[in-house]
């Protein structure tokens, strides 16, 4: 890995875990309801930079996280693990196989869709154990997840997109 | 933002309306398939004895100080078919789809459609 690599993944981990933080500090009007704006993050690092970059940078922030929150290795530590691996691997894949025909939008709410998904069915088999209640939270979460997934993706489009435009304009500058 | 929205692609379009229609259907669907479905409760001196789906009809004989009582579910609905009790209260409240029959001298509760709430535990843990 060179060190350009690691910068950028400590930089991008590091915005992460400020998301995460913060957002954790948010007051919930619904129990499930979280924007899941470390997202924003692992999308930006998955286009720009590739899927390991991405994979990276969402360990550090749900390892990193769950320390400074106190919930490392407890359940929801292992709820937020598999619900952000799931996310980046299925991104990760859909931008793979679906080349061009996802905009950030759409990868970001396939990215919502299996983080809910991993985290439900982790849920279920782990701590629940009942499929009632999961039977009832579990479209109300997807529909949650559907709305702030595209926001993320808005966001996420935006900034990949000045991203990109000031990388041009160093290039340009250094070029003169 | 205007842009970007602008520049989606039209399977970003498709998924989101697709997600967004499946989840609101399932909110509907998990909520009808879920009420809809009340057991009749049957309990005895007190403990419950018996839990039978109310939409399956059949006839149920239970034991009781003053001897058999018959109970008949049908169509969704209870009964006390024949009670030896002293004065049959429990037969006079005839048909119900909700609620409670009592027949105090067998010591016998039949509960249809008890609220769920109480029944089930709620959520152990949130994800912080």
């Amino acid at each position: 890995m060179q060190l350009q690599d690691k910068r950028r993944i400590a930089i991008l981990s590091a915005y992460a875990l400020a998301l995460h933080g913060f957002e954790s500090l948010l007051p919930t009007p619904i129990p499930w309801f979280k924007p899941g704006l470390a997202n924003i993050i692992t999308l930006v690092a998955l286009i720009l930079y590739g899927f390991r970059t991405a994979l990276m940078v969402t360990l550090i922030r749900v390892v990193l996280a769950s320390i400074f929150l106190g919930t490392f290795l407890g359940p929801a530590f292992i709820l937020s693990a598999g619900g952000g691996i799931a996310s980046v691997v299925a991104m990760g894949l859909t931008i793979k196989a679906f080349k061009n025909i996802f905009g950030a939008v759409g990868i970001s709410l396939i990215g919502a869709l299996f983080h809910n998904i991993a985290q439900l069915s982790l849920a279920y088999f782990l701590f629940i154990q009942r499929l009632e209640p999961v039977l009832i939270i579990s479209p109300l979460i997807l529909l949650i997840g559907a709305l702030t997934g595209v926001v993320n993706g808005i966001i996420s489009d935006i900034l990949i997109k000045n991203l990109l435009k000031k990388d041009r304009e160093k290039i340009q500058n250094t070029g003169v | 933002m205007k842009e970007t929205i602008k520049n989606t692609t039209v399977a970003d379009r498709l998924l989101f309306l697709f997600l967004i229609s499946i989840s609101i259907a399932g909110i509907f669907i998990s909520r009808d398939a879920l009420s809809h479905n009340p057991d009749v409760v049957i309990e005895m001196d007190g403990k419950p004895a018996y839990t039978l789906p109310l939409y399956a009809d059949r006839l149920l004989s239970v034991d009781g100080p003053y001897g058999d009582t018959l109970i008949e579910i049908k169509e969704g609905k209870v009964r006390v078919k024949e009670p030896h009790c002293p004065n049959q209260l429990c037969a006079k409240e005839g048909w119900i789809s909700k609620g409670v029959i009592v027949c105090l001298p067998n010591k016998l509760v039949i509960i249809v459609g008890g609220s769920k709430k109480d029944q089930q535990p709620g959520l152990d843990a949130i994800t912080g």
